[in-house]
């Protein structure tokens, strides 16, 4: 996978780093469809009423599907969207989900951004989430 | 239970159990230890003056080493609140290298040592129930300051809506002022609110201080989906600086017997609220005026229940600084059913018009136009005409025949959305465009909203978050050019349906067809320090889908301007895209193939503009990747002239509030207030390198 390493390391993107050593990525199929149904259930639930069935967002609650919610997190790792997730969301009630079901969600989300489908689920340690990147370029021969 | 502490934080126990005369002694030295007037230029309100200028004549930074600038310190605001905030939109204050600013999701208050970012002293106030009900939580637009020459204070609006005199030497609450320091500003405010906690009105924008007198505005949650048109009204108030004593009120909306209540029919103004002031005034203190952009009733895009014009809604209002009575007003949109509310601090300019000197006000907008009047008569500088607009067809809406539409300057933004706005990079582009645009309603500004359907879902528009927002402009006091950043491509889609029982008293709020119609929650409400606030109901908002086109913005670039306007002559000096290029945009494989296009600028409605005496300076809101820099977003400084780039420098986050500049120790600094995405609240200050 291509990430420009040394520029990352120069402003000090750990995570990102981290992901560049196991040399892991979003594009290799990192969440089951399973899991990703399950997280479905669960952002009707507590996610949608804010960020919108479709995932567009409504108000002040932006959008987690397109171009945009994608090439936020360009270079960050799945453990930095995780735990953004984790730490600040609901809004109104953080942490208050499983890590589970955070992870289900996290599933969801990647789903309807086109990234692929695998067999095995995601992880729902931070400090494993950390270790996959986020690009949202393809990288060349994945 | 409230609780109120200052300390420097790793005392904090020990000043607890101390007197207050002790408590005071570390902040007090601190402060005293950075203090100075060698070298120093001060950023002493929130837009730099009360004529909202955002100007600093500084010049120690410029074009020739702007590229060269690195970070000197940088303030993280996490430990501000219970939780970290992602929208840190206050711009601080430096006096005498001392800064001053709210950040954190307690909208605590800081004191840091200007040249270092060593935190001198914090104050916070607990608020409870009350603050987790704010309809404005979070750290707000900042703070200000007084001083007679002998006192020196801090004021500020708390998230639970309480004003709060503290000495700024200290960070201690001043006790002649109101109750203990503080002012409940839910209270003596010529209606009855009900219970304080719930009692639906806060404020994020600085208080205006001038003299002796503390101007106060007010703000509500979004008008999206509004619980009932009677909602609270937004009065302005004034009060004194010394005592915290109310000095006036002003009715935004008339009481029978004043002046415009003819305006609301059927008694209308009885029944209807919000047309608060949530974003700066500005005063002109050698006329003795405020200026108040006055924002729009109850609800943003449904007018049924407030038949007529509605003034004081949508109107630029000047009031007598010491007794608040109006001197002029002039309303720029009529039931204005748009959420277009007026969203920019006025910008007090001294210009030649026509050969002859001119005080005006100019007026940036979310409708892309920028209004000039006389701003001691009212007068507009050049006509503004009463044009016929359509009259939409939603039932029991009532329609305003027409709209002013200034003739001068130019639009300096799009307003409407209409088949020439669509994307057309290639003619496939612009053929998915119309089929998808098929399921809405196109057009140019005041176009009515609609009630939303299957086979037409909504108005796609500009509306909201498009044009100016609360960043609002700023200008030259030079050159009397204003500086103004505006979004063209924040658009949306709206229509109405009805609520379902309980949510609302209005017939129709913002919803789409076949998609259930939910609360919609407004910035940062339930995201402050004393959240959680009570639960969402479960289920899913409505959304219509996606305006892209192959994953690509529905409108055409630029996304986001900076525009010089020349407010001499009422033209647009130079106009430019301000943000690099979307990576979804730039990396599109449909833009490869064309061999990219020019930069497109960003779709924000975040973006601030800082004057200097040469430049004009401003981040972006969004995260790119290049070929020669990691993700992050560029700080960039424009030639004021021409609008030609001189130089830009990395950030590691994103430009979510305004900057600001000031010297201290002879040495130039910029404050960039950051956040957004994975990055929480943070001050950036930007330096020249001592040696280079």
């Amino acid at each position: 996978m291509k990430i420009a390493l040394p520029l990352i390391l120069a402003v000090g993107l750990a995570g990102a780093a981290v992901a560049q050593d196991a040399g892991k990525s979003v594009w290799q199929g990192i969440y089951t469809a399973e899991q990703a149904q399950r997280g479905a259930g669960v952002y009707a639930q507590r996610c949608g009423a804010c960020h919108g069935a479709a995932l567009n967002g409504t108000g002040e609650a932006p959008p987690l599907i397109g171009g945009e919610f994608v090439s936020h997190w360009d270079t960050m790792t799945v453990g930095d969207l995780y735990d953004r997730v984790r730490t600040t969301m609901p809004q109104n009630d953080p942490m208050s989900l499983t890590r589970e079901e955070y992870a289900d969600v996290l599933a969801f989300l990647l789903k309807n951004n086109g990234f692929p489908v695998g067999s095995q689920p995601l992880d729902k340690r931070s400090e494993v989430l950390a270790t996959i990147g986020i690009t949202a370029e393809k990288p060349a021969g994945m | 239970m409230k609780i109120i502490s200052t300390l420097p934080l790793s005392v904090a126990a020990a000043l607890m159990l101390t007197t207050s005369a002790l408590a005071q002694t570390p902040g007090k030295e601190g402060v005293a230890a950075a203090r100075t007037t060698n070298g120093v230029a001060n950023w002493t309100t929130y837009n730099a003056d009360l004529k909202g200028s955002r100007y600093s004549p500084l010049d120690q930074i410029n074009a020739s080493n702007f590229k060269d600038l690195e970070i000197a310190w940088r303030f993280k605001t996490d430990i501000l609140g219970s939780r970290p905030e992602y929208k840190l939109e206050s711009t601080p204050l430096a006096v005498d290298g001392v800064i001053y600013t709210t950040g954190g999701t307690r909208r605590a208050v800081v004191a840091l040592n200007g040249a270092t970012g060593e935190l001198l002293w914090q104050y916070a106030m607990h608020e409870g129930k009350r603050s987790a009900e704010s309809p404005r939580a979070l750290s707000g637009r900042g703070l200000s300051y007084w001083t007679d020459g002998t006192k020196r204070r801090i004021l500020y609006v708390t998230i639970g809506y309480r004003l709060v005199s503290l000495d700024a030497d200290t960070g201690r609450p001043d006790p002649e002022f109101g109750t203990n320091g503080v002012v409940d500003l839910k209270t003596d405010f010529d209606q009855d609110l009900g219970d304080l906690d719930t009692g639906e009105v806060g404020v994020h924008s600085a208080p205006a201080v001038s003299g002796n007198t503390i101007i106060i505005g007010a703000a509500f949650r979004e008008g999206f989906t509004p619980r009932t048109s009677n909602n609270t009204k937004g009065y302005v108030r004034a009060f004194d600086v010394r005592t915290g004593k109310r000095l006036w009120t002003f009715h935004t909306v008339p009481k029978p017997g004043e002046f415009g209540y003819d305006t609301w029919l059927n008694k209308s103004a009885d029944v209807n609220g919000n047309t608060g002031v949530w974003t700066q005034v500005s005063v002109d203190e050698e006329l003795g005026l405020a200026y108040l952009a006055v924002e729009s009733a109850t609800s943003d895009f449904f007018g049924g229940k407030r038949p007529g014009n509605n003034l004081f809604a949508n109107s630029l209002v000047a009031v007598d600084l010491k007794t608040g009575q109006r001197r002029w007003h002039y309303q720029l949109i009529h039931h204005e059913i748009w959420d277009l509310d007026n969203s920019s601090a006025p910008l007090l300019m001294d210009v030649t018009v026509d050969g002859k000197p001119k005080k005006v006000v100019g007026l940036p907008s979310k409708q892309g136009f920028f209004y000039v009047f006389d701003r001691a008569t009212g007068q507009p500088v050049w006509p503004i005409k009463e044009v016929k607009v359509p009259k939409g067809n939603v039932p029991g809406e009532w329609y305003s025949p027409t709209q002013p539409i200034p003739s001068k300057p130019p639009l300096y933004a799009r307003n409407g959305v209409e088949e020439k706005d669509l994307i057309d990079f290639t003619p496939d582009l612009k053929k998915k465009a119309l089929e998808l645009t098929s399921k809405y309603v196109l057009g140019p500004v005041y176009t009515p909203p609609i009630v939303s359907t299957p086979e037409k879902f909504g108005v796609i528009n500009n509306w909201a978050q498009g044009g100016t927002n609360w960043p609002g402009g700023s200008f030259d006091p030079e050159s009397g050019i204003a500086y103004v950043y505006a979004c063209g491509a924040c658009i949306s889609s709206t229509g109405l349906l009805p609520p379902p029982a309980g949510l609302s008293d209005i017939p129709l709020v913002v919803g789409v067809a076949g998609q259930p119609v939910v609360m919609i929650k407004g910035p940062g409400e339930g995201a402050g320090a004393d959240s959680p606030a009570p639960a969402t109901p479960p289920g899913a908002g409505s959304g219509p889908p996606r305006l892209a086109v192959d994953g690509l913005p529905l409108v055409k670039p630029p996304y986001g301007t900076i525009s010089a306007i020349d407010v001499n002559n009422g033209t647009i000096k130079w106009q430019i895209a301000h943000g690099e290029t979307p990576d979804f945009v730039r990396n599109h494989p449909t833009i490869k193939a064309m061999g990219g296009i020019p930069r497109t600028g960003q779709a924000t409605y975040q973006i601030g503009t800082l004057v200097t005496k040469t430049l004009v300076i401003a981040g972006e809101n969004q995260f790119t990747r290049t070929e020669d820099r990691p993700r992050g977003a560029m700080l960039r400084a424009y030639d004021k002239q021409t609008g030609a780039e001189v130089g830009a420098v990395f950030m590691p986050s994103t430009q979510s509030g305004s900057p600001m500049t000031y010297m201290v120790g002879g040495k130039q600094y910029i404050i960039v207030p950051t956040s957004g995405g994975n990055a929480s609240g943070e001050f950036l200050a930007y330096a020249l390198p001592s040696k280079r």
